[in-house]
């Protein structure tokens, strides 16, 4: 054929210039505030358009990666984000969701005004209110309720947090409440309890990118804290030679990606792990004088062998009597996995001599009973690799994150809801959130005032139907007020729809553990930002927003400023006072400089940085969006104690553990005091002393227990089978991206994922229909059938199956089904699809061309609570029947019996051991909760 | 200097980030993609992978879209980007069967062609392509394949690249590292109507909505499935970019060029020229078929509004413009013949035999050379292409003039010579159609799409229309019952025959997916 590189030339192409050397990645960073560019519709005719560039923080997971906002300088609409190239732990680049911002900004469907119900609450009238009466409405009442002394009715129930976590503690220690509630123990609060009862911390930082082997019970190439940051370090080691293990029962994208792919039976994760440390003993390929120095053991020999003397050989004998029974046979017997397989990786990581980074987040952890002993038994496996806190290895994360004090922090309340944290769940690591609608079924309590922020409980938690019974229940729940940029299954059942900002439309600090080193990046309101820059001046975001055409979108920080004033506004409550500027004294706080004086205080080498370049720290981090704090951060536990921190200590003589000041301030190492970890031992904790007192003894050093789920309680002869609920998609996070049409284009169902063994035993094939029936109800899915999940086991994809009651409001015509709720009886449910996605008209084009129609099945509706009694983790996987489904069955079908619900919320609660504990306690005082309250509410009163 | 892109599959997690940082800084519309992600999985639990391949333009150095291109629309920049100027572009189409790789689309909002373009637009301000900077993996790494020094140019030399279809001979410029063989080769995956976390879809008409289900045909509709993947995700594809008005454009057009091809022979062999059939029936058929040709074409463009740039922004090198100059020339003779016959002029009919009989030909078979050009498809690029369609224009001239010799001039002996060629033609047409079908193929798609007509979705149309209704059942006819109206039914069976050729030739060779 002919070479064809003398084609006729188009007239554009003849006048090109001469390419320049080389292509860059970013504009110069000097002409962010004014860049030019050509248009990119209108190409290949030259037009250029003039942008500012402004830094933000991407809002969709938590991972904080940086955004550059391209704010075109002449309309005022953005045309784009991209990467920020100055954020060191995304380093510019983004997943997809990074760029789907801009359909979540641009969305026809989202909220541009506060709104008030009309009629009852749930029955979807509204009606436009302004601020102002939002704020004295809710202020009068939150206000009557502080002065009454009923501070545990006021709940603010948070999905996606960030740096509201110190913000909020702030206000909510202002208002003198216990009212912080999150989502975390539907979510991660297994994994942190076993991470935190080895550390005192309660997150895995690991550093990929140096490792040497790589062990993942996550999906972090596609999913998870932190997807876009791990996946960037993951492939970088794997690249330098790196072995990377994935553990997943059914084939992730990462799995995928692995030189080991292991698929046990859920639940029974511990055991394989357990069954590496038994390899690792036996051979001998572990760091003994790690462990000698920062385990805990002269612990667990005086408590548990008082007999032995105290030397490392009783231990190094006695752990190897503990594990003698975890022999990769044990393991293949429970997990399904081929011992030699077991072995084999066993045998890598005791190669990669420390390099070993891992990571659990949710997965195992979160789906069954004793999940949190899944991350104990990972970090056991790395403990035992003196792999903690050195290059290539797993850090405790707090090390790896930079978290800056605001100012005027208010001591903590003196108040304790059990509401959050019942007696029933001492060592629960989170609020026992999702447990709420059954606390006020028994009486517990009422709400007066009811927050939720971008969170979907009614979606996204277990028994959704027990949280729309509690939301329509005035009595119970006296007002509440969603937070929320976007409609929501939850948001239906408000009194007051207040739409807070995106990505692009807010303030937030953030700093996440995404490697060895700390940062913060500074989510910035861009619109706001363009028009200051232009001279305009705003006391709130939502008056800028407003000036920019985006309706009156506000940003919580100002809200909780705003509202704070009208619970105190003269100041009498004590509230006041930290709500004023620290740079005119008794004038209200501008939310700039709130972040003036952090980044003027708190956030060490921003000031000298910023004077470097003649620019003030705000400036600073206006223009950047990000400060790397330090970098390579290694062996954190191993800092001496300075001279000023040794001064007053007292070294126990038995422990070892310095005190001062009634706090533990170090830990004496082969003579030395180090700062070790915070835990009671200063040390890495192998025997929890906290476990076997508060009444868990046989938990006491790592362990593997059967779960809810283990294969012996499932009977295929009955038709039953595991369904692991819980698997997340590359594109999409939890309920918050349903505004993003570029995204639920690639994808948008959740179907049943079936090992063809088990499709040939139902007699049915890809796209036929299965009833799964759980213990209170059951729902109807499509069929995937697929040789990536293992036999016996049905796994159904998290974040799809949203829907809508009304046709034209209430959810995201991109994403919901439109469907009719209802009540066959007393708390008998029925929710039935009218009709999938569809087409719609608005001022997006696009929205006329939506082509999918099948939004997914809402399965989460159909679990019943299962709190884990030491965590308190919900545990997600659940027993099923899967069945072929009846001539009455259709397609999406939710069926659920909340009395039911109720039953088996009581049969999990009854497996608790509630406090006291020791010293009379609700709680151990060490272990992390947040938002602590004051010491004092600790002892129960008898 | 040339641009072009290493696609590193040991990296590549499938995470979309290209897809819709892409559909960002382009603003494309959904239903249609610049560069996509493709998953297949293989083998058995608990040995099965998922394969990602990230698939579009290639930027071919030898780019087959350029070249048919009638209007240079699509354009070879200097620096080796192929890029295109959607203010130029006709709708035809072509590029979109010329291109062996999937990577055009027609844009719903302006109705013009587009595919990656390598975000020529910030190469020109002297960024990297959106779908670059957004890879957390840096998995899609650019440059100038012509540095020695640059990334892209040190990981081709010292690495084993591999290239969608280099059978095609396009040189393309997109190469993938450590890319699985099966994830390049659609030829090796079984396609499925519902995917892992998306339902299928396909583009029924180009430029109109997606409609949800099946696109390409799967194992069980007649193809040979090379391999044991299973494509578990991927977008849209055009279905079948040219339908049924360019299957019955060939059909007129083998009318039009036929009459006069018939008309001509006569012509030149001294028989009967001045006679009522060859005077004024031929040209007459000749000039309405070719009008209905010219505005089948016209109606197919997706911006019909602009079929003039054909003639004033034309691509020399493109069949298409060839093709519209051979129909205007054809116009302008069936016109004079026309004037001929209606004047009884028997000198101009003397004159324009030869130029008729030329002219003719080139207008009943520059379409093989247009159909050539559409080298995404290969089974339109065997050389009976051109047999096929001269054999098919005088067959179909033959019985159209059969009928109107029939129907307006009682002229027996015309009639008579008419029903003899028919039927040699008509048994000619039969061979040229077996050996298109059954003889050898050059490739393996050609020969899958040879078997989707004669054992896949098409073989009933195939056997019972042309071979038996529209080919054996007129041979017989036109030997049991010389003339009436027996010939007449076998001149109309003949014609329906060879539009429903045209129609499964033209739709099996667009039924693999490319991609």
């Amino acid at each position: 054929m002919n070479d064809r590189t003398a084609d006729p030339l188009h007239p554009h192409a003849r006048d090109l210039d001469p390419p320049a050397p080389g292509l860059s990645r970013f504009p110069p960073v000097e002409r962010w505030d004014d860049w030019e560019e050509y248009d990119s519709k209108a190409w290949p005719k030259r037009v250029p358009r003039r942008y500012s560039l402004i830094p933000t923080i991407c809002f969709n997971c938590e991972a904080g990666c940086g955004l550059l906002a391209y704010v075109d300088r002449q309309t005022l609409k953005i045309q784009k984000f991209e990467g920020n190239p100055e954020h060191p732990g995304s380093r510019g680049r983004n997943c997809a969701k990074g760029p789907a911002t801009l359909n979540q900004v641009q969305d026809p469907e989202r909220i541009l005004h506060p709104l008030k119900r009309a009629g009852k609450r749930g029955e979807g009238k509204w009606e436009r209110v302004s601020w102002d009466e939002v704020l004295d409405d809710i202020g009068g009442r939150i206000r009557k309720a502080l002065v009454e002394g009923r501070q545990k009715e006021i709940m603010y129930h948070l999905g996606r947090p960030g740096h509201e976590l110190v913000y909020l503690q702030r206000v909510f220690h202002a208002w003198g409440i216990d009212g912080h509630n999150s989502h975390t123990n539907v979510c991660s609060a297994g994994a942190r309890a076993g991470y935190a009862f080895w550390h005192g911390f309660d997150r895995p930082s690991p550093d990929h990118g140096r490792a040497r082997f790589i062990l993942l019970m996550s999906s972090h190439l596609e999913a998870g804290h932190y997807f876009n940051p791990h996946a960037q370090r993951i492939i970088e080691g794997k690249m330098a030679g790196a072995k990377v293990c994935v553990v997943d029962t059914r084939l992730s994208n990462t799995a995928s990606m692995a030189d080991y792919w292991l698929s046990p039976w859920p639940g029974t994760e511990a055991a394989m792990l357990l069954a590496f440390v038994h390899v690792l003993l036996r051979d001998g390929t572990w760091d003994r004088e790690f462990v000698r120095r920062w385990v805990n053991w002269e612990e667990y020999l005086l408590h548990e062998r008082p007999d032995a003397p105290v030397a490392f050989e009783e231990f190094e004998r006695a752990l190897g009597e503990i594990y003698a029974a975890y022999t990769p046979e044990f393991a293949e017997a429970e997990t399904g996995i081929p011992a030699a397989r077991i072995e084999e990786v066993a045998r890598e990581i005791g190669r990669s001599g420390g390099a070993l980074s891992s990571h659990v987040w949710r997965n195992a952890a979160a789906g069954n009973l004793h999940g949190w002993e899944v991350a104990r038994a990972l970090e056991l496996v790395v403990v035992l690799m003196g792999a903690v806190a050195v290059p290539g290895g797993t850090a405790p994360s707090a090390w790896n994150k930079a978290v800056p004090a605001p100012p005027m922090m208010p001591p903590p309340a003196k108040v304790w809801s059990e509401l959050l944290m019942p007696r029933e769940y001492p060592l629960a690591f989170f609020e026992m959130s999702f447990l709420l609608p059954h606390f006020l079924r028994e009486g517990r309590g009422k709400l007066a005032m009811y927050f939720t922020r971008v969170y979907n409980p009614v979606w996204t938690n277990p028994d959704g139907m027990s949280w729309i019974e509690m939301l329509t229940d005035e009595a119970r729940v006296e007002r509440h007020a969603c937070l929320t940029p976007i409609w929501s299954e939850t948001a239906w059942f408000a009194d007051y729809v207040l739409p807070m900002g995106h990505a692009s439309e807010r303030h937030d600090l953030m700093s996440q553990e995404t490697h060895a080193a700390r940062w913060i990046g500074f989510r910035q309101p861009v619109l706001r930002v363009a028009l200051e820059r232009q001279g305009r001046r705003f006391d709130l975001t939502w008056q800028a927003h407003e000036a920019a055409g985006l309706g009156q979108v506000w940003e919580e920080d100002e809200f909780w400023i705003e509202l704070s004033w009208r619970i105190d506004p003269d100041g009498t409550l004590g509230i006041r006072k930290y709500f004023e500027s620290p740079y005119r004294a008794g004038e209200k706080l501008r939310i700039e400089e709130l972040y003036r004086w952090i980044f003027e205080n708190s956030v060490p080498g921003l000031p000298e940085a910023a004077a470097r370049q003649g620019l003030t720290p705000l400036e600073y981090m206006r223009k950047y969006g990000a400060f790397l704090v330090e970098d390579h951060v290694y062996r954190t536990h191993e800092t001496p104690l300075s001279p000023a921190e040794r001064l007053g200590a007292a070294v126990d003589p038995v422990t070892r553990v310095a005190v001062k000041g009634g706090s533990a301030v170090g830990v004496e190492v082969d003579g030395q005091l180090r700062a070790g970890f915070p835990t009671p031992s200063r040390k890495l904790e192998f025997y929890s002393k906290t476990l076997k007192d508060w009444k868990w003894p046989e938990h006491a050093v790592p362990t593997y227990a059967k779960g809810h789920v283990h294969w012996s309680q499932i009977d295929p002869a009955r038709g039953e089978m595991l369904l692991l609920p819980t698997f997340r998609l590359p594109t999409l996070i939890h309920s918050r991206s349903g505004n993003a049409k570029w995204l639920y284009e690639i994808s948008h169902t959740n179907p049943l994922w079936l090992s063809p063994g088990d499709a040939s035993r139902l007699g049915v094939r890809t796209g036929d229909l299965l009833k799964v029936e759980t213990e209170i109800g059951h729902f109807v899915d499509k069929v995937w059938v697929t040789e990536s999940i293992r036999p016996g086991v049905v796994a159904c994809s998290h974040h799809l199956g949203r829907w809508r009651l009304q046709e034209d409001a209430g959810g995201e015509r991109w994403s919901t089904a439109l469907v009719d709720m209802q009540r066959l009886g007393e708390g008998r449910w029925r929710l039935r699809h009218i009709h999938g996605v569809r087409p719609f008209a608005s001022d997006d084009p696009d929205s006329s061309r939506v082509w999918w129609e099948d939004p997914g099945v809402h399965q989460n509706l159909t679990f019943p609570v299962h709190p884990d009694p030491v965590s308190g983790q919900h545990c997600w996987h659940q027993k099923v029947r899967v069945v072929r489904p009846g001539a009455d069955d259709r397609y999406g079908d939710v069926v659920v019996d909340t009395n039911r619900a109720h039953q088996v919320y009581r049969e999990w609660l009854a497996m608790a051991r509630p406090a006291p504990g020791p010293g009379g306690l609700r709680r151990p005082l060490w272990l992390p909760r947040a938002f602590k309250p004051d010491a004092s509410t600790y002892r129960l009163e008898p | 200097m040339r641009y072009g892109f290493v696609i590193d599959q040991r990296k590549c997690i499938g995470c979309h980030a290209c897809t819709v940082a892409c559909k960002e800084e382009n603003q494309v519309p959904l239903g249609v993609n610049r560069t996509w992600v493709k998953y297949i999985e293989k083998g058995t639990f608990p040995d099965t992978r998922r394969y990602f391949s990230v698939l579009r333009c290639n930027h071919c150095d030898n780019a087959p879209c350029v070249t048919i291109c009638p209007t240079v629309a699509l354009y070879r920049r200097p620096d080796g980007i192929v890029d295109f100027d959607g203010d130029r572009c006709i709708g035809c189409k072509s590029c979109m069967q010329a291109c062996p790789y999937d990577a055009l689309y027609i844009d719903p909002e302006t109705r013009t062609a587009a595919k990656c373009h390598y975000c020529a637009h910030r190469v020109e301000v002297g960024l990297e392509p959106a779908c670059v900077i957004v890879c957390p993996v840096q998995a899609i790494v650019p440059g100038d394949l012509d540095d020695p020094g640059s990334s892209i140019a040190r990981l081709v030399a010292s690495q084993q690249v591999a290239v969608r279809k280099p059978e095609q001979g396009t040189k393309p410029k997109l190469f993938y590292l450590g890319a699985d063989e099966a994830s390049l080769r659609p030829a090796m995956q079984e396609g499925s109507d519902r995917y892992l976390f998306a339902e299928a879809s396909r583009i029924p008409v180009p430029g109109e909505p997606n409609v949800a289900g099946r696109a390409a045909p799967a194992a069980g509709d007649g193809v040979d499935l090379l391999g044991m993947a299973r494509t578990v995700y991927d977008v849209a594809h055009p279905e079948r970019p040219w339908g049924w008005k360019v299957s019955t454009y060939l059909w007129t057009k083998s009318v039009a060029a036929g009459a006069l091809l018939v008309a001509a022979i006569a012509a030149i062999d001294g028989l009967s020229f001045a006679g009522p059939v060859a005077g004024l029936a031929a040209p007459l058929i000749s000039l309405v078929f070719l009008a209905l040709t010219a505005a089948l074409l016209v109606l197919d463009l997706k911006r019909p509004d602009r079929f003039l740039y054909l003639l004033f922004r034309p691509n020399r090198r493109s069949w298409l413009v060839w093709g519209g100059w051979i129909l205007m020339a054809h116009g302008l003779l069936g016109t004079a013949w026309l004037a001929a016959g209606w004047t009884r002029s028997y000198m101009t009919f003397f004159a324009l035999g030869w130029p008729g009989l030329l002219v003719a030909a080139a207008s009943a078979g520059y379409s093989a050379f247009l159909f050539g050009q559409a080298e995404g498809r290969d089974f339109w690029q065997s050389p009976l292409v051109l047999p096929h369609l001269l054999v098919a224009a005088v067959t179909a001239g033959c019985a159209s003039l059969l009928v109107a010799a029939l129907a307006v001039s009682g002229d027996a002996r015309v009639a008579e010579g008419l029903r003899m060629a028919l039927w040699f033609s008509l048994a000619l047409n039969g061979v040229v159609l077996f050996a298109e079908t059954f003889t050898a193929h050059a490739t393996q798609d050609a020969a899958r799409a040879a078997r989707l007509i004669t054992r896949g979705p098409y073989r009933v149309r195939f056997w019972w229309g042309t071979v038996v209704g529209g080919t054996g059942v007129p041979l017989v006819l036109l030997v049991i019952s010389p003339l009436g109206w027996a010939a007449v039914a076998a001149a109309v069976l003949a014609l329906g025959g060879l539009w429903l050729w045209e129609d499964i030739w033209v739709r099996a060779g667009q039924a693999l997916a490319l991609s």
